[in-house]
């Protein structure tokens, strides 16, 4: 089922369950899904992340700074729960596969 | 740096970075009206004009050949994406976003009915009817559409001062409308079709907007406005250039004549400038709302004034440039908001 749907539709996918996730957790899993190994493809897909809080369908509950440099070093790493507008959105889009 | 501050640094920059994509919609939008403007002179459309208006009328032809040339630029502004997509690596998206037709293309497919039937042929027909700082700034109402429809159907949050900053730039365009409006009403030739291709493309790009938001919720903006543009091509190469060619309209033979390099190299520079206006618009949505990044991208219609001016030497009358001074006043109103409402623009 992985790698095949748009890539937003996995993120929202990921998060349906009501469970807290790090950017960097949601990121390397869809970069391995996907197969998308470069920093393009990571920032890219940490930008969907970001359309799809800005749009209201996640939220982003805690913010830590990456002192280890787990995703970018000195720059936030930002902790996101899906809201209920994500919920409807997510699961009009993507529940009739699961 | 602690973590407030960074945090406040990041929506910055990422607000900042919404309005920067809005700003290069409104450049790129302006431009876009050189080429429009130029390609009502140029073989096969002028030819294709006269030939229809002997047998069917001036109002006729203009509105025929505004099919083929808005087809045209359809077309061009589709290869222009079809090649960003390549150079972001993003075709498997494509791909992917394509086949989800129930929740996610359909939308794209259905923005794409009010956005080129509606809305960019009648900025054609406003150009070729009255010229290209009328069209531009005829459509300069298309916010008020698109923020009425974004705020009933999906809620999205319209402050105060982005209200004013909209209302403002209403004013402005109204005034530029207004002033060739009146000097035609009293040389008693006002050019109808003209007026109502302004206000096609007014209610189409507004209507666009809302409509592609919904897609846009769940898809990557390059993806989906290339969609988009898939969506306008079949409208006009699969249904209607073949209908007016069964009424017996030359289509297909002006079409073929196309290909010639200067209307070809102007055909592709509106690809270009119009593929990269939309990748800029839809890309300020997801940062900053429908409501603003329209806004912003309102700033379109000064810059095709001056590009008018600079590159036709057309010297726009004074209605034009106060309007215009109203729609930066407005669209500044609204670029100065105070960031920390923004973050969160919709209701939960």
């Amino acid at each position: 089922m992985s790698g095949n749907r748009p890539i937003k539709f996995r993120i929202l996918e990921i998060l349906l369950d009501g469970k807290e996730r790090w950017n960097y957790e949601v990121v390397s899993k869809i970069q391995e899904e996907y197969g998308m190994r470069s920093n393009f493809h990571r920032d890219s897909i940490n930008f969907d992340i970001l359309e799809l809080a800005s749009g209201g369908m996640l939220k982003d509950v805690e913010q830590k700074v990456d002192e280890d440099g787990i995703y970018k070093k000195g720059f936030l790493l930002h902790k996101y729960v899906i809201t209920d507008f994500g919920k409807a959105r997510g699961s009009d889009a993507c529940l009739r596969y699961v | 740096m602690d973590l407030k501050s960074l945090k406040k640094q990041e929506s910055k920059r990422k607000i900042s970075k919404g309005y920067m994509w809005a700003l290069f919609c409104a450049v790129f939008w302006g431009i876009w009206y050189l080429p429009g403007t130029v390609v009502w002179v140029l073989n096969p459309f002028d030819e294709m004009y006269g030939a229809i208006a002997e047998t069917g009328g001036d109002g006729t032809a203009l509105i025929v050949t505004a099919v083929l040339i808005t087809a045209f630029n359809a077309l061009t502004v589709m290869l222009a994406l079809m090649l960003w997509n390549g150079v972001l690596g993003k075709y498997g998206e494509l791909v992917r976003t394509m086949k989800e037709f129930h929740p996610c293309s359909k939308w794209f497919f259905l923005a794409s009915i009010f956005g080129g039937p509606m809305a960019i042929l009648g900025s054609f027909i406003a150009m070729g009817f009255i010229g290209g700082a009328f069209a531009a700034v005829a459509a300069l109402l298309y916010p008020v559409v698109g923020s009425i429809l974004a705020y009933y159907w999906y809620g999205e949050k319209i402050s105060k001062r982005a209200a004013i900053g909209i209302g403002v730039i209403i004013v402005g365009g109204v005034t530029i409308f207004g002033g060739g409006l009146l000097t035609e009403l009293s040389s008693g030739n006002v050019q109808w079709i003209g007026y109502l291709g302004g206000l096609m493309a007014a209610a189409g790009w507004g209507i666009e907007g809302a409509i592609a938001g919904k897609g846009l919720d769940i898809s990557e903006p390059d993806v989906g406005l290339t969609l988009r543009f898939v969506g306008e091509n079949i409208i006009w190469w699969i249904i209607i250039v073949p209908i007016l060619a069964v009424f017996g309209y030359p289509m297909y033979s002006f079409a073929l004549q196309a290909f010639e390099p200067m209307t070809l190299l102007v055909l592709i520079f509106a690809g270009i400038t119009f593929g990269f206006c939309y990748v800029c618009w839809y890309k300020s949505f997801p940062l900053i709302g429908v409501g603003r990044g329209q806004g912003i991208g309102n700033l379109y219609g000064l810059f095709a004034i001056i590009f008018i001016f600079l590159f036709f030497g057309d010297v726009p009358q004074w209605t034009i440039l106060v309007g215009g001074t109203l729609c930066v006043i407005g669209s500044f109103v609204m670029f100065t908001e105070d960031t920390s409402e923004l973050e969160t623009l919709r209701g939960e």
